[in-house]
């Protein structure tokens, strides 16, 4: 019966003669009854599929409110507080995967971003505490060492034609290593106050909340990377650049796309939102770590999954990666909340990714 | 040799959706016989074949094997039965030895299920020297030449028992000396009572290799012929069939305008890749409003010839001079020929061409972004403008500019290729088999847009497999073979007949050479 369906189309689409402008009014409608069945048929199901990260965040809520604990009457879980804190909980996963989201998207992988943030969190304590750098040099150094690192990666992957899971492998433990030596193998603790060697006060402000104190600082920096990419990737010409890569890279390259150009700018992305993250680390930490932000990576990755994102590259949006990441952090306050083992959440979060991929495949199966 | 009938196909009907591409056509094939299969493209071969060896299961007709009816669920049941095809891109395992390929999946066993190499390795010597090929079964099938993977696979089909083999151009990736110890295979396979079904565009082969041949054209046959008494030129008749002109908008006036110029165009690849024949030599010219064809046989170097001219050729040197619009063009990139004001339509839609994961818009204004945005930002009202105007003047069949452009027909998609490239404005546009895949109602709209294009003032490089396409469209058709100019003729003075001898004459051929020379 789709063949018909398909015939109708072809009956319409190849008029015997050549088509003239007379005819075409013709052909409208008959292609217009021709697709109707085919949409109407899968219209509820695909707008799921389309908001899938947002369905799959809706549900979450709900059962977050239903499963939350009460105290005096009061449902814990929507406390502003409480909700302000699973956006601050999860702003450095978030901004990491926002810069992973443009990586997957031209069909690459970058596991380097946990070292880098581990690096960045580690260079913002030494610079601050051991250097006596101000604040804002601070910042525009450890951003440029990320956006850098980041670009040398997308080059050499670009260039040398190597995958980037490869380049980003080796970069982790690159960077991972940089980190223990400029940290000396120890946490770099931050003290602030404005004598020697002690970090300028208004490092602190990562730490604290605005709004009468219910909107943390790092959750406003997420919100507003977010707000930022979710611009860049509907309305830029570079976005366009990206979605073309990640569909067919030959096929981009014949348009003129400078293939390598925007393959470096994505990782250099990455790796600069990788730093910004790791800053915010160590503002939230009072430190950085070389080890800080191990398996941070995967996490990332696993937001972006949930949010709909094809690992194939190509099909995906950053605002599905943004509810993919507050599903995960929602999942993981609730567990919290209700004093669930921190090892059955992982069970958990493996259960949804799994979930999230399968979705994606029957969806694209019914395309 | 008794010949007595192994295959039948009767009245075999094929649709894909409303396109019939099979039109009831009967088919026998005898044993110890090398039967030609002939017509262009979307004639139908490759869709009968695909009947035949259980790719495609839904189809109306009967196959009859050895006398008994057979109906295959699917490719490996074909192989079972022993209908085993050789395609083009070979069912090998490249990073395996010869004599891992040959036995996969049945190697032989110690009494410890272990695989034993040392009789694999003798099975496998055993069965190439029966066969006549002298390849070293230890030899990792990668490190083979494409011709000599043919005969492995060939081996392997043998030894799996095949009584009908299709081979699918065989040739089109093979240097002759390698031609030569194929058909001494396949005569040898011949002998073995083994019925051969033989693809291929080349009739210089035909006529040393088959003993009948059978022409397919649009799904249906035209007739099957001895080919010992048959004149080359009958079956290229049968072949072409009737005149397709009618598609054809009529002339336009080509300027004297010189637009694209090429001279002694000479490509010399770092790493040559074998199948490919780079420009050797090549001049030739465009004019501003001309319609200029690329004739040849598979692998003659057409496609290449069009990649190098839009600087996406195989990395390498250059020699010669190229000059576009009077200023010397030198591509290194799609960028860079984008920017010089040239276009590109690439013959593999799917895989070159479109995102098939973007929308018709995202795709019509993939190479022309800058004209629909300011500072990096794309304007939402100018790029629905243009996309819409495309959709217009090209007539493309589609919802709306949003929807995944893998839901238009072939002929659909086609035009957003052609959209894609029209939007940035070029004065050169270079053209792959455009209208491969396409309906016929496309077909006559790409013509006529391209009549139309011309007129406008711009000039047209077009590669196609198809003859009457060539003669229909163009001013002047450019012969190539082994990446050579072999010939040029005005489309109005030459025909089907001359162009595909000029496409198949042998190299050496010095007399007629001449003579075709004072015709161009």
């Amino acid at each position: 019966m789709s063949s018909e369906r398909v015939r109708a189309a072809d009956a319409a689409a190849t008029p015997g003669s050549a088509p003239q402008a007379a005819e075409a009014p013709d052909q409208q409608p008959a292609e217009a009854t021709a697709t109707a069945p085919a949409s109407r048929r899968f219209r509820i199901p695909d707008a799921v599929f389309r908001f899938q990260s947002y369905v799959g965040l809706v549900i979450v809520f709900v059962a977050a409110i239903v499963l939350s604990p009460e105290r005096g009457g009061e449902t814990v879980f929507l406390r502003p507080e409480n909700l302000a804190n699973v956006v601050r909980a999860v702003s450095e996963i978030g901004i990491i995967a926002v810069g992973m989201t443009f990586v997957i998207l031209i069909g690459g992988i970058d596991l380097s971003v946990g070292a880098i943030l581990g690096l960045s969190a580690v260079g913002s304590a030494a610079l601050l505490m051991r250097d006596d750098l101000p604040v804002a040099p601070t910042v525009g150094v450890v951003l440029c060492l990320g956006l850098v690192f980041g670009a040398v990666q997308g080059f050499t992957s670009a260039r040398l034609r190597l995958q980037s899971f490869i380049v980003t492998l080796a970069g982790l433990q690159i960077a991972r290593g940089l980190a223990r030596i400029w940290s000396g193998g120890q946490a770099i603790p931050l003290a602030y106050g404005d004598e020697p060697n002690l970090a300028p006060p208004v490092f602190g402000l990562l730490n604290s909340r605005i709004l009468g104190g219910t909107l943390p600082i790092p959750a406003l920096i997420f919100v507003a990377v977010g707000a930022t990419a979710i611009f860049v990737l509907r309305r830029t010409t570079f976005a366009r650049h990206v979605y073309a890569i990640g569909g067919n890279e030959r096929a981009a390259r014949l348009s003129g796309v400078a293939v390598t150009r925007v393959k470096v700018t994505v990782f250099a992305i990455s790796g600069f939102l990788a730093a910004m993250a790791g800053i915010i680390h160590a503002g939230q930490l009072n430190a950085g770590s070389p080890n800080d932000g191990s398996g941070y990576e995967l996490d990332a990755i696993a937001a972006v999954v949930v949010g709909g994102t094809s690992l194939m590259g190509g099909v995906g949006k950053v605002g599905g990666t943004l509810a993919g990441a507050l599903l995960l952090g929602i999942l993981n306050n609730i567990l919290a909340l209700n004093n669930i083992n921190a090892n059955i959440q992982l069970l958990i979060k493996g259960v949804i990714i799994v979930a999230a991929a399968a979705v994606q495949t029957f969806r694209s199966g019914t395309e | 040799m008794p010949h007595e009938t192994l295959l039948r196909m009767d009245g075999i009907v094929k649709h894909f959706g409303g396109v019939q591409a099979l039109r009831g056509i009967d088919f026998a094939l005898d044993s110890g016989e090398v039967h030609a299969l002939l017509g262009e493209n979307g004639a139908g071969k490759s869709t009968l074949m695909n009947v035949l060896s259980g790719v495609v299961t839904e189809y109306g007709g009967m196959i009859t094997l050895a006398g008994a009816p057979v109906s295959f669920a699917g490719p490996a049941d074909a192989q079972r039965a022993g209908v085993a095809t050789i395609h083009q891109e070979l069912d090998l395992v490249g990073a395996l030895t010869v004599a891992e390929n040959l036995f996969l999946g049945r190697e032989p066993r110690t009494r410890l299920r272990l695989v034993d190499r040392s009789r694999l390795r003798r099975s496998a010597g055993e069965l190439l020297a029966e066969v006549g090929i002298g390849i070293d079964p230890d030899r990792v099938v990668n490190s083979l030449r494409v011709g000599e993977q043919q005969l492995v696979a060939i081996a392997k089909a043998l030894s799996l028992q095949a009584r009908v083999l299709v081979m699918d151009e065989p040739t089109s990736a093979l240097a002759d000396a390698e031609v030569e110890r194929l058909f001494e295979v396949v005569g040898d396979v011949r002998q073995r009572g083994v019925g051969v079904v033989y693809i291929s565009h080349r009739l210089e082969e035909i006529a040393t290799i088959a003993d009948r041949a059978t022409v397919l054209r649009d799904g249906l046959r035209v007739g099957t012929v001895q080919v010992a008494d048959t004149p080359a030129a009958q079956i290229i008749r049968m072949m072409v069939g009737q005149p397709i002109e009618k598609l054809f908008p009529g002339s336009h006036a080509a300027t004297a305008t010189p637009l694209l110029e090429v001279s002694g165009l000479t490509v010399l690849p770092r790493r040559p890749e074998p199948g490919r024949s780079e420009p050797s030599d090549v001049t030739l010219s465009v004019a501003a409003g001309e319609v200029v064809g690329l004739a040849g046989l598979m692998g003659a170097g057409r496609t290449e010839l069009l990649e190098t001219l839009f600087g996406v050729g195989v990395p390498g040197g250059r020699t010669g001079t190229m000059v576009l619009d009077g200023a010397p063009y030198a591509p290194s990139s799609a960028r860079a020929a984008i920017a010089a004001g040239v276009g590109y339509v690439p013959e593999d839609r799917r895989g070159a061409g479109l995102v098939m994961s973007g929308s018709v818009g995202s795709n019509v204004t993939l190479a022309a972004l800058q004209q629909v945005s300011r500072l990096g930002v794309v304007s939402v009202a100018k790029e629905r403008a243009a996309v819409q105007r495309s959709v217009e003047d090209l007539h493309i069949k589609t919802a709306d500019a949003g929807v995944a452009v893998g839901t238009l027909s072939g002929g659909n998609q086609q035009k957003v290729v052609f959209a894609r490239h029209l939007l940035h404005r070029p004065k050169l546009l270079l053209l792959d088999e455009p209208t491969r895949g396409v309906d016929v109602g496309a077909k006559a709209e790409i013509y006529r847009l391209l009549a139309e294009l011309a007129t406008q003032g711009l000039g047209v490089l077009v590669a196609s497999s198809e003859l009457p396409e060539l003669l229909g469209l163009c001013d002047r058709i450019v012969v190539l073979r082994d990446g050579r100019v072999a010939a040029t003729f005005p489309a109005a003075e030459t025909t089907q007949e001359v162009l595909l001898e000029a496409a198949n004459r042998a190299p050496a051929a010095g007399p007629v050479a001449a003579t075709v020379t004072e015709v161009a």
